[in-house]
């Protein structure tokens, strides 16, 4: 795999942008008034291509989208767009053997908005699907991905935060693993303040033939405040006695000694509940390899919390 | 500039300080000795307005303020600073991150401003040395992992950094090697000023004679029961409470 690296942007407005010029892969997309479909299509794997979405929009976004990432392709996409008027994306892809797609999102959407992302995914032999998404939930907010890890070797990595004053989000997650020799490993955390209501529902299927299976899953909650609610229920379907797996869900109120620790020192509560909701996400900020969006991510956080 | 006077305070309902009564003036070091479970923490806690400890009647003054309407915050920013016996481990922040944190809050309140990246890495290094810190433990997240007296080395880093007005250590020097409690010692020693005093809690005569204390109060049963100067604590370390 190369480390030539190709940049280009997909802008949302009236219609939809290309900036950049590609040479054997393709971007189709098509549309206007917000909505938008077409196709991704990598071949070239002598490149890696980062594909920047960027919403200039004033309609809610409608994007219907086939990926499809060639053999030895690396598809990177980043999408650090504010969504002010709601989205609705239906993501299919395909990861053909020893290929790479990284999912990037660090949005924020308008409180009052409806925002909907689903995302259904299916990994070849050796492939690797890193998904990280951080968000500060809207209104209603549902979120779905669909992992299928079809062949030997592929793997799949990702974490997923909420952290949100008021939203109704529900994020579902569904590995399938349908080989053997499959990796998965997700986490996710939120952060439920105001009124807030945040369902994480992650499911892990292991089938009967999939000797040689580690999976992991840890899912945890911060509850904020009286009224906020957080919802984890982790479900295992493992039908193989080969599979090492790790899974854990755990929500509560913050740590009083933690709180109390931070405010004698002068900082305020409000500073503290910040700092201990930073701490809380950034243990995992960790897991993104790729040290500049490592680092946005974190100040995606900071900005939210 | 620290009054306590006729001070009860319960923890979980039980009660544990009985009518204390406690005053410290400017500069004065004052040690506290006791029993385990006497209540030497506890004033600790509610000086420093932990929320679990419950003042049932009483009142404090510091710096001519009522102290029990001010908030942990507050307090810190007033120039009160807690060494914890217990010091607590923040996941996920880094050290330095952290330390710069609570010297820019302290710095806001004096009106000046965030302090400059290079010139703080400065004064860390400089107050990191002088307790014998490897710098790489401000990479880490606060006191996460850290062991028993690199906790302790970390609160009086903090202390060092806050410059603070009064300063509570409560049992600091438990889990200190020798060196380590030789420099903090020093630590302390450098801060004391004609303005600046400490209350030191502590189980050992070993600190007391590097910080020489101006008093030492016996705490026993939520109250103080006999006070005295620095021959009191070695009457103690020979014959115990008991005695
Ligand atoms: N959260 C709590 N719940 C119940 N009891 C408590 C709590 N905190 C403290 N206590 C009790 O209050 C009493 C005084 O505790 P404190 O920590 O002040 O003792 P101490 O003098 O500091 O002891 P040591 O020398 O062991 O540190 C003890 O009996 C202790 O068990
Ligand atoms: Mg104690």
């Amino acid at each position: 795999m190369s480390e030539k690296i190709l940049n280009c942007s997909l802008i949302f407005s009236d219609v939809i942008e290309l900036e950049g010029s590609l040479t054997k892969n393709k971007i189709n997309l098509k549309g206007e008034q917000g909505n938008f479909d077409g196709s991704i299509k990598l071949t070239d794997s002598t490149e890696r291509l980062i594909v920047n979405l960027i919403n200039k929009s004033d309609f809610k976004i409608n994007l219907s989208l086939n990926i499809d990432v060639g053999p030895n392709c690396f598809l990177e996409i980043r999408d650090e767009s504010n969504y002010d008027n709601g989205s609705e994306f239906k993501i299919e892809s395909k990861l053909n053997k020893d290929s790479i797609f990284e999912l990037f999102r660090l949005n924020k959407f308008n409180p009052e908005s409806v925002n909907s992302f689903n995302h259904k995914i299916d990994l070849s032999g050796n492939c690797e699907f890193r998904d990280f998404n951080f968000s500060n939930g809207s209104q209603e907010m549902n979120s779905k991905t669909i992992i299928s890890l079809k062949e030997k070797n592929a793997s799949y990595i990702g974490s997923g935060a909420v952290i949100s004053n008021s939203t109704n989000a529900k994020n579902e997650l569904i590995i399938n693993h349908l080989s053997k020799s499959a990796k998965s490993d997700c986490s996710f955390k939120t952060v439920s303040r105001g009124k807030s209501n945040i369902t994480f529902s992650g499911m892990v299927f292991v089938d009967k033939d999939c000797s040689d299976t580690e999976s992991t899953q840890i899912s945890k909650g911060l509850v904020m405040d009286e009224e906020a609610r957080i919802n984890l229920i982790p479900m295992l379907d493992i039908n193989n006695d080969d599979v090492v797996c790790a899974h854990g869900a755990a929500s509560g109120k913050p740590d009083e000694n933690i709180l109390f620790y931070l405010k004698s020192r002068g900082i305020s509560k409000e500073d503290a509940e910040k700092i201990y909701i930073e701490g809380f996400l950034g243990e995992f900020v960790d897991k993104i390899s790729n040290d500049e969006m490592q680092k946005k991510a974190f100040n995606y956080i900071t900005s939210i919390s | 500039m620290l009054e306590i006077k006729k001070l009860n305070v319960s923890v979980e309902d039980k009660h544990i300080l009985k009518d204390l009564s406690l005053n410290i003036g400017k500069g004065e070091i004052h040690a506290i000795m006791g029993p385990n479970g006497s209540g030497k923490s506890t004033i600790a806690h509610t000086l420093a307005g932990n929320p679990n400890y419950l003042v049932q009647s009483g009142q404090i003054e510091f710096h001519n303020k009522n102290l029990l309407e001010l908030d942990p915050s507050d307090r810190s920013l007033l120039g009160l600073f807690l060494a914890f016996q217990y010091p607590i481990e923040l996941p996920g922040v880094t050290n330095a991150t952290y330390l710069k944190q609570i010297v820019n809050v302290h710095r806001k309140k004096e009106g000046l401003d965030p302090i400059d990246a290079g010139e703080f890495l400065k004064l860390l290094r400089e107050k990191s040395k002088r307790l014998d810190i490897p710098m790489d433990m401000h990479s880490r997240f606060v006191n996460t992992g850290f062991s028993g007296g690199e906790k302790k080395k970390n609160e009086v880093l903090q202390m060092d950094l806050l410059n603070p007005s009064l300063v509570i250590m409560d049992e600091t020097d438990s889990g200190l090697d020798v060196d380590a409690l030789k420099s903090t010692s020093e630590a302390v020693n450098q801060l004391r000023s004609s303005d600046r005093s400490f209350i030191i809690i502590t189980h050992y005569l070993r600190l007391l004679e590097y910080i020489e204390p101006d008093f030492v109060h016996v705490f026993q049963d939520g109250a103080i029961v006999e006070s005295g100067d620095k021959s009191l604590a070695s009457r103690i370390d020979q014959e115990g409470y008991a005695g």
